[in-house]
């Protein structure tokens, strides 16, 4: 089957691309390897300061009702299995679609931050806790500790006790190779003090005041209480870190101790605190396998979250008609994958030949706007991310590999 | 002082195996990779890649590279014989 | 209880009973929810042990992409449990050391 546009992933980046493109006459097919459509958006949950409630189901639930509006064909449930030049995209099924635009929006997988103990039933990324919570209603535990402290544990923490689950506390991950400043108190402050101007939940608003005066930022590590300070009856710990996850069959304990403003635990003084739940949190990272496997290049950029595919200001790969948007570009909130698939799905329009170019300047002046009103930022210096991001594609596009005339 | 941990949950490699290796003189997450089978599994390394990455940076003191050593392969999800076969209606 | 109920701001899901089967015995799941949650509904996290050193594993990320949630649906392998629907009557049961 030929389609003018085939869409990879149904999150909000995706599901945007699909319709924005579908709108002005685009034959497009989306494919998503989950049940429902909607990505990350069906676990979220978090109050915007001017619109109330952002609840990601019932976004995600309009969003699929518009694309079944504009006629955009979904695969539902069927997992893609590879693209091959130029394009054909073979699904698990065995069916093939071709077309000579795919848009790859696969969004983000978690990263883990290793601890001893982490692979006991019971232990688990925050995203499952989340998903577990607010889409499926049941309680990932009883009583339940959080590990790491960034933007979406503590709105995971907030779910979680929205709905009625016991937070044990909010902890600090082991200092190890894998959590880094994660582990620190004092980068702990700073960090959260540049993200949480905005604050969406109590938690990120008492750590965005806290770190707020340069004041607290240096010596607030020192005098953090050990005993926590405790928020809406959660114990927030910046000074104290779980070792180990212990049980025979599934989550039992954890064992926490505290640490020094640097992170060093006083193993003299280890805790055990009965648990049988630990949701872990080390941020999120763009999944790109789709894309590397049909031969887009890469580039390593920390403040994106992880290696991306380089893309062109209007979302194209160097592999020409293979765009991406979304999460895999880097990790922002989901309003910004939103209008970063609204650009992709206006550019594919645009080569079509259904409109002018010119509306793509304004898709793109809406992802920066998108950026900078963003409510939950993950990554500590998006724009900067960017710009490398930029500069990148400047660097690749120079050694002359001219995609397609934009005018 | 601190205990092991298991980096490739699929492979069940622990951080002390990926340690060794680096010890060997592996220097690259690839390397590092087809001597232990860390990220080889069901998953194809989606919880272990980055930890690969940053092992071997740790380690060797190393930026994590742009181009990530590690390639990605076709299927970038499993598939059983019996699929491959195109039978997927058939169990063994 | 691991269900939730009474969420002070989520409306309340339609729940249209099902009843599953793991490891031989029966349980009850709603429509619509996933493999994973429904087990956990009924207190089970051990899902299958691991083939090395058959340890318990059980849900980690939830979204279909670890896969340490597989589990054999039907007699259909390795079928993920956080991203695969429970249907009336669905057998469903761990994949022991070996023969994964």
């Amino acid at each position: 089957m030929k389609y003018d546009l085939i869409v990879i992933g149904a999150g909000p980046a995706g599901m945007s691309a699909a319709i924005k493109a579908a709108s002005y006459g685009a034959k497009v097919a989306v494919i998503d390897e989950n049940p429902s459509a909607g990505g990350k958006l069906l676990g979220q949950l978090h109050k915007e300061p001017k619109s109330g409630w952002w609840h990601g189901r019932k976004i995600a639930r309009e969003m699929e009702t518009n694309l079944r509006q504009t006629g955009v064909t979904c695969f539902q449930g069927k997992e893609v299995w590879g693209i091959y030049p130029r394009w054909k995209v073979i699904m698990n099924n065995g069916e093939e679609l071709q077309s000579e635009n795919v848009l790859i929006a696969s969004g983000a997988t978690e990263k883990a931050i290793p601890v001893p103990g982490w692979t006991l039933p019971g232990a688990m990324a925050v995203g499952a806790a989340q998903t577990l919570t607010n889409y499926h209603r049941v309680k990932p535990g009883n009583k339940v500790a959080v590990i790491g402290v960034d933007p979406l544990s503590l709105s995971v923490a907030h779910q979680l006790k929205i709905a009625g689950v016991h937070v044990v506390g909010i902890f600090l991950p082991p200092n190890n190779e894998f959590s880094k400043d994660r582990s620190t108190p004092s980068q702990m402050i700073s960090y959260l003090s540049s993200m949480a101007h905005a604050a969406p939940n109590i938690f990120l608003k008492f750590a965005g005041n806290m770190a707020k005066y340069p004041f607290v930022q240096q010596v607030g590590a020192k005098f953090y209480p050990r005993f926590g300070i405790i928020i809406w009856g959660t114990p927030f710990y910046l000074r104290k870190t779980v070792l180990e996850i212990g049980g025979a069959e599934q989550v039992e304990h954890i064992k926490v101790a505290p640490v020094s403003q640097e992170g060093i635990p006083n193993e003299d003084r280890v805790k055990t605190v009965d648990v049988d739940c630990v949701c872990i949190s080390g941020g999120l990272y763009p999944l790109m396998e789709l894309a590397g496997a049909a031969g887009c290049e890469s580039v390593y950029i920390e403040e994106l979250g992880g290696h991306i595919p380089l893309h062109s200001p209007e979302m194209e790969t160097t592999q020409p008609g293979i765009f991406v948007a979304g999460n895999i570009t880097g990790i922002e909130s989901a309003k910004v994958a939103m209008e970063q698939g609204n650009l992709a799905g206006t550019v594919v329009a645009a080569k079509l030949g259904l409109f002018s170019y010119k509306l793509i300047e304004e898709a793109q002046k809406n992802v920066k706007e998108a950026r900078e009103n963003a409510v939950i930022t993950f990554q500590q210096n998006i724009a900067k991310g960017r710009e490398k991001s930029q500069q990148s594609w400047k660097e690749y596009d120079s050694k002359g590999v001219k995609l397609y005339a934009d005018s | 002082m601190s205990k092991d941990i298991l980096i490739c949950r699929c492979e069940e490699v622990m951080l002390s195996e990926l340690k060794a290796g680096i010890n060997e003189g592996l220097t690259t997450a690839k390397a590092l990779k087809l001597k232990t089978r860390a990220g080889m599994g069901i998953c194809q390394g989606k919880t272990c890649r980055p930890l690969i990455e940053q092992i071997v940076a740790h380690y060797t003191d190393k930026e994590i590279p742009d181009g990530s050593g590690l390639t990605f392969t076709y299927p970038v999800r499993p598939i059983s014989l019996i699929e491959l076969a195109g039978e997927r209606k058939g169990v063994e | 209880m691991m269900r939730i109920t009474d969420h002070p701001i989520l409306e309340d899901l339609e729940k249209r009973p099902v009843t599953i089967t793991f490891n031989g015995m029966d349980y009850q799941a709603y429509e619509g929810e996933s493999i994973a949650a429904a087990l956990l509904a009924n207190h089970i996290r051990v899902l299958r042990y691991s083939e090395k050193n058959r340890e318990p594993r059980g849900i980690y990320c939830g979204i279909g992409h670890c896969y340490e949630c597989r589990v054999t649906v039907d007699g259909k392998r390795s079928v993920r449990a956080c991203i695969t629907k429970v249907r009336d009557q669905m057998c469903i049961k761990s994949q022991d050391g070996d023969d994964s």
